[in-house]
């Protein structure tokens, strides 16, 4: 189980203003700990409010203390509505370039200047989800081969906090790794000014050598089952992804979801790799904290890796180091046989050698907890990463749109004052094969006038757009940063908490040892 | 003279408070003919807790810090082979400690300064303070080897050593070293025979040693040191049963210590190598609190968190080198050497058996043969009954040590986990702190 299960935590206290649900369960547990322990007045900011470029269309959202602007406070009681105020939703696809919201005039735009508040109204909370197993399966893939794959069983069951002697029945679905990927990509896409929570390894990194790398090794699938029901839990409780249609869908439709999300076209909206290095490259004015924030994710990322890969030669030198005790175990059995007096202490000092041999193998697989949540904060970089990518993109659109602007007007003004300033193609052409006609150069000029009226336009609403991408997306970070502090600091504790109680362990089992040694 | 330990009729130096009929048996016990009027304690009984209780101090009246384990155990060392016949009339202590670097022109060596106590009349004064060198310590064993060939000589600490492996001069090497020295002379001093052997006499008082080692046999007068036991190619039949026993003991018993010193040399090379990777595992922490903000404190503090573990562990990996590894060695030396003595206690009952089946053969009766035979009649009763006193008492001797060794070895390491324990709770209330809210 992650750390976040309560019954591990003796020595964290109460949150402030964590409602405790009737059945304290790793979903409330996980969204208490993976959301901000800020209680906000006003109660948390809706999607619509934000108007966020990319988030759903208002939705009736079934919050108790919605502040919604849009005046849709009839909002859905609590309970069982998720279904309905979803499907009322509908039609629009929850997907959006920023180009096509681009007319959202400024002032109906919300600033939401805290990070975003308890996760109390999120679908985390209304719903329990569990990925509660694990199966291997085979069955053909695209190319009618053969394969073999892990399928994960997703539980969800509607919590019902009112009524506590009623259980809603449990719906499950079967999920493959490659079905979450698709979704985190749609997330990805859909939401760039959010940071996506990340999925758990692919593959199996940063091993030590008692671990195998070995996908369909039991002990990397369980892992792996633990990690995408985090990410699951994670999506739950963020304020606005948990909002996504196709999320819910995913949690909930077994068949056509693929088809659903193929349908959104997201695909074909993905920034390309190379369009968003060559922005990275280019662009003059990035936001400077966002390159602040490009840099720390870099540094981030570099860290903890490297943190990630002495950790694994650590267990693994001490795994060396506590096995080999186990020998004492037999040669002080094999020595008491010869010894009268001595015998006796030396056996049962013995049999103590072995139990402190034995006991390494539970304090690492402890231990790989910690990795994980380590690893989770590894992948996280590479979404804060995106982000920025996404502004600077963004930004660099902007310049360029602003340049081409610039200098349609400057051709406009040479055609309309006959002067060149600078050189151009069209310039030495009309130079060499003669100038053109007055009509020719009057239509030039109400084209480029045209272009100009929109170009100006569009560099109003891209501004527009960029503007509220990074509030927006800052507004996220904002509380992506809360989330982490907390969430590394519980771990750290839980690490500490991990030692301790192997420090322990390890005293009295030489205790023990040493009494037997007394004997003798 | 009937058995016991008189069986040749050798003039015992010993003109102490007893005569030699009264003075009892080294491991006097009920079972023993023997029993003299002053009965042994049991040496169970005077087991280091109780020794532990008194107010103790050295034998040079230092006051004794028993505060700490450390220092209780090192008393401990000095004093647990002071359980057996002389009990509470101890009265010969010898200590080595002060070890000094002497640079000459030919050569750089040690001395350590062997400190006397005593109230025996062999002894002309009452304290003695003498300097020696790791030679003149090999020289007294030799002699001993030699003058004592029944008894069981105590192991010295290696004599060479790799140059470049291992620094000859460095703080822990002379510690150990000085140690294992002290052990060797307490176990001699109570050793109800080798303490009072003549050489033994000359090492502790002698203000120049060399003079007297290039006397050499001028001092000979001995009669247990002129029967020599050259006994040339008698081959041994078959050993009897409790000496068969005995060298099968001890060789299930030191290969059994070579084992558990691979072992430990194991683990020590695997915590050595595990220290690597915590020296470079604990500064990440320190660098990743550099990136942040909030969590600067905490990653600093798991930090310093892991450097405290290492110095620990620097410790326990050094006091098992220094502590635990020499005495396993001198042990599997110990066995060594007596697997020795056994050898040549064969060689004297071979050459016994042999004598005998060419008397037996040759039919005569000439009073000279007989008396010939006999001779080596009481060579091997007198062998036979000192190797037996000498290997009772060097079980019980080995009990303790193991005893004390293993309890040390366990102590060792909960120091190590108490230290990283204490680490590791400190930083809890760190990690917890709850920063201003903003």
């Amino acid at each position: 189980m992650e750390t976040r299960g309560v019954d591990q935590k003796p020595l964290r206290d109460a949150v402030p203003g964590r409602m405790d649900a009737p059945e304290v369960t790793l979903a409330n547990s996980r969204e208490a700990g993976a959301g901000s322990q800020h209680l906000t007045p006003d109660g948390p900011p809706c999607p619509e409010q934000a108007g966020l470029p990319g988030a759903p269309r208002p939705v009736p959202c079934g919050r108790a203390r919605c502040a919604c602007r849009s005046g849709l406070s009839a909002c859905a009681q609590r309970g069982a509505e998720p279904l309905i105020a979803m499907e009322s939703a509908e039609a629009e696809p929850s997907e959006s370039r920023p180009e096509e919201d681009g007319a959202v005039p400024a002032s109906d735009l919300p600033l939401p200047e805290q990070p975003a508040a308890t996760m109390e109204d999120c679908l985390a909370k209304k719903m329990e989800i569990t990925v509660s197993e694990a199966e291997k399966r085979t069955g053909r893939n695209a190319m009618n081969m053969q394969e073999t794959y892990t399928a994960y069983l997703i539980e969800t069951r509607a919590v019902e906090s009112q009524n506590e002697g009623q259980c809603s029945p449990v719906d499950s679905l079967w999920r493959r790794y490659s079905e979450f990927e698709l979704l985190r990509n749609y997330l990805l896409v859909t939401y760039p000014h959010i940071v996506v929570p990340p999925l758990p390894e692919k593959r199996a990194d940063f091993v030590w050598h008692k671990l195998s790398a070995d996908n369909m090794d039991p002990d990397f699938v369980e892992r792996r089952r633990i990690g995408l029901e985090n990410f699951l839990l994670r999506v739950a409780s963020h304020p606005v992804l948990c909002q996504d249609k196709i999320f819910y869908s995913f949690l909930t439709q077994e068949g056509g979801w693929k088809e659903m999300v193929n349908e959104t076209g997201f695909q074909l909206k993905a920034d390309s790799r190379l369009k968003a290095l060559n922005a990275t490259f280019r662009v003059k004015n990035p936001d400077k904290r966002f390159t602040e924030l490009k840099h720390y994710s870099d540094e981030l990322q570099s860290v903890i890796s490297h943190l990630l890969r002495v950790r694994a030669r650590v267990a693994d030198r001490l795994y060396g180091v506590y096995k080999v005790h186990g020998n004492y175990g037999r040669v002080f059995s094999e020595w008491s046989a010869i010894e009268k007096e001595m015998g006796d202490g030396l056996q049962s000092a013995g049999h103590h050698m072995d139990v402190y041999a034995a006991s390494i193998d539970d304090i690492l697989e402890e231990e790989e907890h910690y990795a994980d949540q380590l690893k989770e904060y590894l992948f996280y970089a590479e979404a804060l990463r995106a982000v920025c990518r996404k502004h600077e993109l963004m930004q660099y659109d902007l310049e360029m749109a602003a340049q081409d602007l610039t200098s349609k007007k400057q051709q406009c003004e040479e055609l309309a004052t006959g002067t060149v300033r600078t050189f151009s193609l069209k310039g030495m052409t009309s130079k060499l094969f003669g100038q053109e006609t007055p009509e020719q150069r009057e239509a030039k000029i109400k084209v480029l006038e045209e272009q100009i009226q929109e170009g100006e336009e569009q560099l109003k609403s891209k501004n527009l757009e960029g503007r509220d991408f990074v509030k927006s997306a800052w507004a996220d970070i904002e509380r992506f940063k809360e989330q982490k502090n907390h969430d590394l600091k519980e771990a750290l504790i839980s690490y500490a908490v991990m030692q301790i109680s192997m420090c322990k362990k390890g005293i009295q089992v030489w205790t023990n040892a040493k009494e037997c040694f007394g004997k003798m | 003279m009937s058995g016991g330990a008189a069986g040749i009729p050798k003039p015992l130096p010993s003109s102490g408070p007893k005569s030699l009929r009264e003075m009892p048996h080294p491991l006097a016990t009920s079972s023993s003919e023997e029993m003299g009027p002053a009965l042994t304690p049991s040496p169970d009984l005077l087991l280091p807790r109780s020794i532990a209780d008194k107010d103790l101090s050295l034998p040079n009246g230092t006051p004794v810090d028993t505060s700490s384990p450390a220092s209780s155990s090192s008393l401990l060392n000095r004093l647990q082979l002071d359980d057996d016949l002389d009990g509470e009339t101890k009265d010969l202590f010898v200590t080595v400690d002060d070890p000094k670097k002497h640079v000459c022109t030919m050569e750089t060596y040690i001395t350590y300064r062997v400190t006397t106590k005593t109230t025996r009349a062999e002894f002309d004064l009452p304290e003695y303070s003498v300097r020696r060198r790791y030679q003149d310590f090999d020289w007294l064993r030799n002699k001993l080897e030699e003058s004592q060939p029944t008894h069981l000589i105590p192991p010295l600490p290696e004599k060479f050593v790799v140059k470049g492996v291992v620094d000859r001069f460095s703080e822990e090497f002379v510690e150990t070293r000085r140690k294992a020295l002290d052990k060797f002379l307490k176990r001699i001093t109570d050793h109800p025979v080798l303490s009072f052997n003549e050489h033994f006499n000359v090492f502790l008082t002698a203000k120049d040693l060399n003079a007297y080692k290039k006397q050499g046999m001028a001092l000979l007068s001995k009669m247990g040191e002129s029967v020599k036991y050259v006994t040339g190619g008698y081959k041994l039949r078959s050993r009897p049963l409790e000496f068969a026993a005995i060298g099968e003991y001890l060789d299930t018993f030191s290969l059994k210590l070579g084992t558990i010193d691979r072992i430990a040399q194991r683990i020590i090379k695997e915590q050595l190598e595990y220290l690597v990777e915590l020296r470079e595992y604990g500064p990440i922490y320190s660098t990743w609190g550099g990136l942040e903000v909030e969590l600067s404190e905490p990653l600093e503090g798991v930090s310093a968190c892991i450097g405290n573990c290492c110095t620990a562990l620097e410790e326990l990996s050094e006091d098992m080198t220094d502590d635990f590894l020499p005495v396993l060695r001198e042990y599997i030396l110990y066995s060594e050497s007596m697997k020795n003595v056994l050898k040549k206690r064969d060689q004297v009952q071979a050459e016994y058996e042999a004598k005998l089946e060419a008397v037996a053969l040759k039919k005569e009766d000439r009073p000279k043969v007989p008396t010939d035979v006999e001779k080596c009649q009481d060579r091997v009763e007198c062998f036979n009954a000192d190797l037996k006193a000498d290997m009772e008492r060097w079980q019980n001797n080995k009990r303790q040590d193991f005893r004390q060794l293993l309890m040390g070895m366990a102590d060792k390491n909960i120091q190590y986990y108490e230290k990283c324990l204490t680490a590791w709770e400190s930083i809890i209330p760190l990690l917890q702190d709850k920063p201003e809210t903003k």
